[in-house]
């Protein structure tokens, strides 16, 4: 077949009245098919044959390794400096601490604080300490044996200040049918120094 | 020459064309309701029928099957005649594949609201459902066989080609991804399970949009084009060699919607290469196309129907360079499970498919009443009606698919998560949903101005019923171009069988090498001994949970992306979906992923969440599902159950479904209740929600038990 594109063989059969010419393929076309097949061979012998790249397993491992070094240096940069935290009044700070305390708190704490698998956190009688310091590092560490998760690593240093300061305001709001008080064996514990 | 007179049969065409825009109308609508419920989400009224998870699937089945199903059996019907000069084959098996196939639609329109789904996409039709789409599918592929066999031309020309590829590929395609062993009249598990069900599912998902929205629109392509301009085709080799290269690649490409999942990488590798090598062959239909316009582009100005087709193969071409892109490992690390992936498969719909089949619809019509279209304005105004639907639909979802993609995976500089929250990243999306529902109601609207058109057109004229012609017998003729036959195509073209039995090899080989070795190759899917069989209480909720089509919003596949593992814990592992049958893997997160959200709330959480995720979630535009806390469990069925997942390879100890399994059944509902009580919800062990909240807790929990952790696979 010896044909150019200027004038492609009109060939003499049709369908239903439909011709047809016999235009050579478009040259970029004929690359691009030549260039993919390449790479798609190219890839699989990269990756496959080879074992010259990561695959997705071995790619994650670094992913993370670095990562988890970021991390953990902010939060050890935090945690030092817990003792010397002290709970915000700021509306800003309120606001955000809210917010977390509505999507990460409240499924078990209930959304006004009174208690549902979490204790309530209205009363005089907490569990794990009374003071700021100590909600914080309950915060960040949990309380695995009662199901308190640990949020470490999960919520961000600035979040779980916020939260611990929000949750300092709940002391004393006393809520309808708030979850009985369950540390009453210790004697209450010390007033919020907000009331 | 001897010439027989015979009778083109257009009642046929004529009732699949009305079907086409009936249930086109309907498909879309669906679309809009559910877009409208991704904003508002109380515009479901609380219906379980048409909430969101099952109206998904009533929207994607009525426009794929319905309304492009439709669309192709007119188009065929129309063209094979004409191209075969023969009446069709068989006119019972016409009006059977016409009866039938309508038939199955309102059978779907009917199971899918009443939540009996499979839930594996665009093949959720529960099992008798699929045997009645098989017989209908044979039936088609004898009348268009028997046609072939019967026609007076003895070159089948390019169209018929992907015909015949179309009918053999689906027909493999839906049985073999459907096997299943029934439950009940309307319940059925998939013989497969996990990593194996999810490959089978996305080989046939990817294969349905190849070879039941592209290979026939492609032959309709080359029937209705050239016709319509009055050109030749571009190029004859041209055609030879996409054909046969696109139906040959596209198989392979089915990993690519399993990319960075627990499907071997080996796998998820040739879906992605595979796909790169499809543009060519994609392209080289929208080039044959769009080059047989050459010296005919003025046509187009004047010819609303050809305007259609010149968009149609444009979004063709775009969806079609598109995909692959998606498909490439690191644009899909950003693009899968959100919208950028609704935003491509509408291009192909509104464009390709729809605009596609109104270009038919516009030609058939004036030639079915034998009169000229009642109104070219008319017919302009819905062009550029839902050419600005289209546009309005896939800009806000290409913004607001790359928007979450980005979020997801936003850092701070001391390396957390920057929105944690996943919620913050969908109330971000609203104005795009409100957008993209404004888009899909212009384009509805289009729609109705063309079925008003084709109405006032139909009135106008005189409906012909047949067409005479007259064309010599076959084989009278001698080939005038068998010495310009280098590759013996021409003479493959003598040879329905032979050119019918090369396809089905070339279809078959992609699917063989990538599904067989998952089965006899173990270290395909890594066992892990901590992974048990769901407990009757859980089976029950997994059930309830495919029923609500929670699939459609939820993956169950954490990848293996920092942002991901610190969303949503350790990423998914093959091993952990060895009793999932089906699989669950999703592919949209318009909701968070769940694999691992067993145990991370309290009961009495997912008890509020379930009856108003707004009271938890201020803002989230989940759906409520009230009913569940109403609704009692169908216990009567679960001995059904039990015994049809043992039969699939779930390890159940023998008899345990008589009398132990709902012994177990009630202990664990009883649990759930008790834990209810402690987070103030008082419930009854046999409501629904129940289940529902066992199956959750469940979930991801048991590479928990694991001891060790299993082995990396690092290399391949």
């Amino acid at each position: 077949m010896n044909n150019d594109s200027k004038q492609p063989i009109l060939l003499e059969h049709e369908a239903d009245g439909i011709k047809e010419l016999d235009n050579l393929l478009p040259r970029w076309w004929v690359w691009l098919f030549y260039i993919c097949v390449a790479y798609a061979v190219a890839y699989m012998l990269y990756y496959h044959v080879f074992n010259m790249g990561d695959l997705q397993a071995a790619a994650y491992a670094k992913e993370q390794k670095i990562g988890e070094e970021i991390k953990a240096a902010s939060i050890a940069k935090f945690e030092a400096n817990i003792a010397n935290l002290e709970p915000s009044k700021e509306q800003a700070v309120l606001a955000q601490g809210t917010q977390i305390y509505t999507v990460y708190c409240a499924p078990c704490h209930r959304p006004d604080g009174g208690g549902i698998v979490g204790p309530n956190l209205t009363d005089d009688f907490w569990i794990h300490g009374s003071n700021y310091v100590d909600s914080v590092k309950i915060i960040i560490n949990g309380v695995p044996d009662k199901g308190m998760l640990t949020w470490r690593g999960v919520l961000k240093p600035d979040e779980i200040t916020s939260v611990a300061s929000y949750i300092y305001t709940l002391r004393g709001t006393k809520p309808p049918n708030p979850k009985p008080p369950e540390n009453l064996q210790t004697g209450p514990a010390k007033p919020s120094e907000f009331e | 020459m001897n010439l027989e007179t015979f009778k083109y049969d257009n009642r046929i065409v004529r009732a699949f064309a009305i079907a086409t825009i009936i249930w086109g109308i309907v498909g879309m609508s669906a679309g809009l309701l559910a877009a409208v419920q991704l904003f508002w989400p109380e515009a479901n009224l609380n219906l379980q029928f048409v909430s969101f998870g099952r109206l998904r699937p009533l929207h994607t089945n009525a426009v794929i099957f319905a309304f492009v199903g439709n669309g192709m059996f007119m188009g065929i019907y129309y063209s094979l005649q004409r191209l075969c000069k023969a009446r069709m084959f068989n006119d019972k098996l016409s009006w059977i594949n016409f009866w039938g196939w309508n038939a199955i639609i309102v059978a779907a329109a009917v199971t899918l609201p009443l939540g009996l789904t499979t839930s594996k996409e665009y093949a959720e039709l529960e099992w008798p459902i699929d045997i009645a789409i098989a017989i209908v599918w044979v039936v088609f592929t004898v009348n268009l066989m028997g046609t072939i066999l019967r026609r007076r031309e003895k070159h089948m020309y390019v169209a018929i080609w992907f015909f015949i590829a179309t009918a053999l590929t689906v027909a493999m395609l839906h049985i073999v991804n459907s096997l299943a062993v029934p439950a009940s009249a309307f319940k059925s598990y998939p013989i497969y399970a996990g990593v194996q069900d999810a490959l089978v599912q996305w080989w046939y998902g990817h294969n349905a949009v190849a070879f039941f929205l592209t290979t026939p629109y492609l032959g309709l392509m080359y029937y209705f084009l050239p016709k319509a301009a009055g050109r030749p085709v571009f190029s004859y080799r041209l055609s030879i060699i996409h054909f046969w290269a696109l139906i040959f690649i596209y198989i392979w490409a089915g990993p690519h919607h399993l990319l960075f999942t627990a499907l071997p990488d080996w796998a998820q590798s040739l879906g992605m290469v595979f796909s790169i090598m499809l543009i060519a062959p994609s392209w080289g239909g929208m080039l044959n196309g769009l080059l047989t316009l050459r010296g005919a582009w003025d046509k187009v100005r004047e010819e609303p129907m050809l305007k259609f087709m010149v968009v149609a193969l444009t979004a063709y071409g775009m969806a079609t360079l598109e995909g692959p892109l998606l498909s490439i490992k690191s644009v899909n690390s950003l693009s899968h499970y959100t919208d950028w992936t609704v935003a491509h498969v509408h291009t192909g719909a509104l464009g390709w498919n729809g605009f596609l089949t109104f270009s038919m619809l516009y030609w058939l019509f004036p030639r079915l009443y034998n009169t000229p279209l009642w109104s070219k304005k008319l017919a302009n105004w819905h062009f550029w009606i839902s050419l600005t639907g289209m546009m309005f639909y896939v800009i806000p979802m290409y913004w607001s698919g790359i928007t979450q993609g980005l979020m997801w995976k936003q850092f701070t500089p001391e390396g957390f998560l920057k929105y944690a929250n996943f919620l913050e990243t969908v109330i971000q999306l609203i104005p795009m949903f409100v957008l993209r529902a404004v888009g899909g109601l212009l384009y509805i609207l289009g729609t109705f101005l063309m079925a008003y058109n084709l109405w006032k057109t139909a009135k106008s004229g005189v409906f012909v019923p047949e067409v005479e012609a007259q064309a010599a017998p076959r084989n009278s003729g001698h080939d005038l171009h068998a010495e310009q036959d280098p590759w013996k195509h021409r003479w493959l073209e003598a040879k329905p069988i032979t050119l019918t039995v090369l396809s089905l090899v070339a279809v078959a080989i992609g699917g063989l090498v990538e599904i067989v070795p998952m089965y006899l190759i173990k270290e395909n899917v890594p066992t892990l001994s901590s992974v048990k069989p769901y407990t009757p209480l859980e089976v029950l909720g997994r059930d309830i949970y495919i029923r609500e089509g929670c699939v459609g919003c939820h993956s169950q596949m954490i990848r293996p992306f920092r942002s991901e593992t610190e969303r949503y814990g350790e990423y998914s592992k093959a091993g952990e979906f060895v009793y999932d049958h089906p699989f669950l893997w999703g592919s949209k997160r318009t909701g968070p992923d769940l694999h691992r959200v067993g145990a991370k709330y309290p009961d009495a959480w997912h008890y509020n969440h379930m009856d108003d995720p707004r009271l938890t979630s201020p803002g989230s535009i989940m759906p409520r599902y009230s009913w569940l806390l109403e609704q009692k469990m169908d216990k009567k069925s679960l001995p059904a159950r039990i015994a049809a997942l043992r039969k699939v390879g779930v390890p159940y100890p023998a008899g345990y479904e008589n009398s132990e399994a709902l012994k177990d059944l009630e202990k664990q509902a009883e649990t759930i209740v008790t834990n209810l009580k402690v987070g103030s919800v008082e419930a009854q062990p046999d409501k629904e929600i129940i289940a529902m909240i066992a199956y959750l807790q469940r979930l991801g929990t048991d590479i928990k038990a694991q001891a060790v952790a299993a082995p990396v696979n690092t290399s391949n």
